[in-house]
């Protein structure tokens, strides 16, 4: 009888201290969730920057590529998709 | 006393007495606390261990039309250094490095880090900041500077990390885009979309749950599930379209450094449903670099000037007082309206009304609103309320500037008022207001309200959307429509935007120079202030973006009128969202048979087949056409130039050796 109470009371003792490891854990990811989160923010935001056009412009200009006064031709055939 | 039974009897009773009664106080005590004071402690330790603790709810995204990013909530990261905690020798040998890395990364001078590290220690600050607010690729990289890379224990590494609002385009449209602040006193300023839709939709609600400390500063949940549930915010999708808003944002910003202008918006509408695609504030800071600083196109009302000769002429074609061909004499550039003269930058003579707004004739307009309705002001008025320009439009920010039309019995109102409305001063307008008139014009005269929002939505889920808001369902006839819009076209053909005309595209608008801060005239004219606009739709013929751009008080050493400092904004938007547009082309089918290709093959052909051997005439022939028969004989050509074959060197009929030389003459 006593064995069994205490072989509970080892059991009980030992799954609460799990639970805690668990909340230790979530936190953890958690914290590292949110770290992963920032990083894509932060690489989003600079290829953003990046690809717009006025930075674009910047970047090519040295190398004589400028804008184009026209817009691009397109012709459609419209028996063929 | 000698020493007796007694005695130390009595002695023993005493003490034991004593330990009794204490014994008694602290039962007593420890009864007290139990039972009487109990539940306060009690209350005290659960406190202490449980606590019902805010779960916080994610505030929502504010993205653009193509689902890029436009302010988003992530972690920030402050960066600060326990100065004390290194040990001596490792600080006087790292110290020196982490100053380099750190001065690598500010751009301020290595000694400048140096000595404020030095000094942190002296004066043993262990909360010594470093760097605020920064990015996680940021973070990262000061985490590993030496010293840092050693952790909290021997480095004295301190990291805080904040959940902020971050906007990754940048400056660009902040102003429009906007963020909500609570301040410590509860103070909250809410500019722009996130400000305005804050509150109901991006904010969410925060949960609730049950918390138990288990050391280490972190709490365990008591039950498996939460008091309230954490509602999120929902997404917010704006109307902005980020490459029109670039555009917008650098060329605007490339005029007021240019004319190094006090502040200035650009705002592009799109005509058919009222979306705002770009919105760009700028403002001069104290060093003379430009931010979005306030929002001018919706807040700031002010005299538009010329734009609004305009409205005017609109009213008095509409009432049929005019026509576009009534002629109006103009003078010689000066002329006195009850005392006051009204001046144009040069004469133009008898003019038609048209080319009285072509010119953009101040003279022009006033003789016209002053000849056919000083007798009834109220008239013209009236025209004006019912297009709605003394309301506020009720656009989806805060802060709107209200608009002001005076009327007769105002403290603004005076003989000379009328006249002075006709080119646009005594009245007060916002950007956006301008704007929103000649998006009806532009629109058939269909009077959108300006929208800054598509959709709300809860991941892939649609709260609600919106739709575009008519304000007026048709502000005039579809004659005046027809005139006005022939005059807008013209001024940028033949009239004051004569400047900014392109063969490539067309544009409609009209041109405004309006003095501004001119109320101490004689201080005016040594230092004078205007507002250069430029208001109008492009195509000119099927409009699909109309937009305004407003900049105030350009130097004028480098230039003031409309068409220099504002039109070029203009135009360059326009200029971009036509390149952006392929032109179409259709063509029926590929399956083309035209005659002349066919014959010229069918002989080609011919002579391919006849001739193997034998030199064929190839005079006559197109140079790719002789090129290809020669060369499937065999031959070596030599030929220079493009066209048809004119002369040959070896004469038609002879008979040819594999790898001779020819010779062609084009």
């Amino acid at each position: 009888m006593i064995i069994f109470i205490s072989v509970l009371a080892i059991i009980m003792i030992a799954s609460a201290h799990s639970a805690d490891q668990k909340v230790y854990e979530i936190a953890r990811l958690k914290n590292e969730a949110k770290e992963l989160r920032s990083a894509f923010v932060d690489g989003r935001s600079q290829l953003m920057r990046l690809k717009m056009e006025s930075s674009i412009i910047k970047k090519v200009v040295e190398k004589g590529i400028i804008i184009s006064e026209i817009p691009p031709q397109k012709i459609k055939v419209k028996t063929q998709n | 006393m000698a020493t007796t039974e007694t005695n130390i009897l009595n002695r023993l009773y005493f003490v034991a007495g004593s330990m009794f009664v204490f014994a008694l106080a602290v039962v007593f005590k420890l009864c007290v606390i139990q039972f009487v004071q109990g539940d306060e402690y009690r209350e005290l330790a659960e406190e202490r261990t449980i606590q019902n603790m805010d779960i916080p709810a994610n505030r929502g995204n504010v993205y653009s039309v193509d689902g890029s990013l436009l302010a988003t909530s992530i972690p920030k990261y402050d960066i600060r250094i326990d100065a004390i905690q290194p040990k001596q020798e490792l600080f006087n040998t790292l110290v020196r490095p982490l100053a380099d890395s750190l001065s690598r990364y500010s751009g301020k001078p290595l000694s400048y880090h140096l000595n404020k590290i030095k000094k942190a220690r002296l004066d043993k600050n262990r909360y010594f900041l470093l760097a605020r607010d920064i990015s996680y690729s940021d973070y990262i990289r000061i985490r590993n500077f030496p010293m840092l890379n050693l952790g909290a224990i021997r480095g004295g590494l301190i990291v805080t990390q904040e959940e902020k609002r971050d906007h990754p385009m940048g400056g660009i449209a902040e102003r429009t885009i906007g963020y909500e602040k609570i301040d410590e006193d509860g103070n909250v300023t809410r500019p722009g979309i996130d400000g305005y839709f804050g509150k109901t939709y991006l904010r969410g609600t925060n949960g609730k749950r049950l918390m138990q400390k288990i050391g280490n500063r972190k709490w365990k949940p008591i039950v498996d599930y939460d008091q309230v549930e954490p509602q999120d915010g929902y997404d917010v999708y704006t109307t902005i379209d980020v490459n029109i808003q670039d555009i917008a944002h650098h060329s605007l910003l490339g005029q007021l450094e240019k004319y190094e202008a006090d502040h200035g918006c650009a705002v592009v509408m799109d005509v058919k449903t009222g979306e705002i695609k770009a919105i760009s504030n700028l403002g001069r800071n104290q060093s003379g670099s430009y931010y979005e600083r306030l929002n001018y196109a919706v807040g700031e009302s002010h005299e538009p000037g010329s734009t609004f000769k305009v409205m005017a002429f609109m009213a008095a074609l509409e009432d049929k007082v005019i026509d576009t061909s009534t002629i109006v004499d103009t003078k010689n550039g000066s002329k006195r309206f009850y005392g006051r003269t009204i001046s144009d930058s040069r004469g133009h003579g008898k003019i038609s009304a048209a080319r009285a707004l072509e010119v953009s004739s101040n003279i022009g307009l006033a003789t016209i609103i002053n000849d056919h309705y000083s007798k009834q002001p109220k008239k013209f008025i009236n025209r004006l309320k019912g297009w709605k320009l003394h309301n506020k439009l009720g656009v989806s920010l805060i802060g709107e500037g209200k608009p002001v039309i005076p009327e007769p019995g105002d403290a603004i109102w005076s003989k000379n008022a009328l006249p002075s409305m006709a080119y646009g001063y005594n009245l007060r307008m916002t950007p956006l207001q301008t704007l929103t008139f000649y998006n009806a014009i532009a629109n058939d005269g269909e009077m959108i309200r300006p929208r800054f929002i598509n959709a709300v939505k809860e991941f892939d889920r649609e709260v609600k959307s919106f739709d575009k808001e008519v304000i007026n369902q048709k502000i005039c006839s579809d004659k005046t429509l027809g005139e006005i819009r022939e005059i807008l076209k013209n001024v940028v053909v033949r009239g004051t935007g004569q400047r900014m005309y392109s063969e490539n595209f067309s544009m409609a608008g009209k041109t405004g120079t309006a003095r501004t801060d001119y109320y101490d005239f004689e201080e005016w004219k040594k230092d004078r202030k205007y507002v250069s606009s430029f208001a109008g739709y492009f195509p000119a013929d099927n409009p699909k973006y109309s937009c305004i751009v407003v900049i105030h008080k350009p130097s004028t050493k480098v230039g003031f009128y409309g068409a220099d400092v504002s039109g070029p904004v203009f135009k360059r938007i326009a200029q971009k969202i036509y390149t952006e547009t392929p032109l179409i082309d259709e063509v029926e089918s590929l399956e083309v048979v035209d005659v002349k290709i066919e014959e010229q093959y069918e002989s080609f052909y011919k002579t391919s087949r006849l001739h193997k051997t034998i030199m064929p005439d190839v005079v006559g022939l197109p140079a790719m056409d002789a090129l290809a028969l020669l060369e499937n004989m065999g031959l070596k050509v030599n030929m220079r130039g493009t066209g048809t074959v004119k002369t040959q060197s070896i004469n038609k009929g002879i008979k040819v050796k594999l790898n001779q030389i020819i010779v062609l003459g084009t």
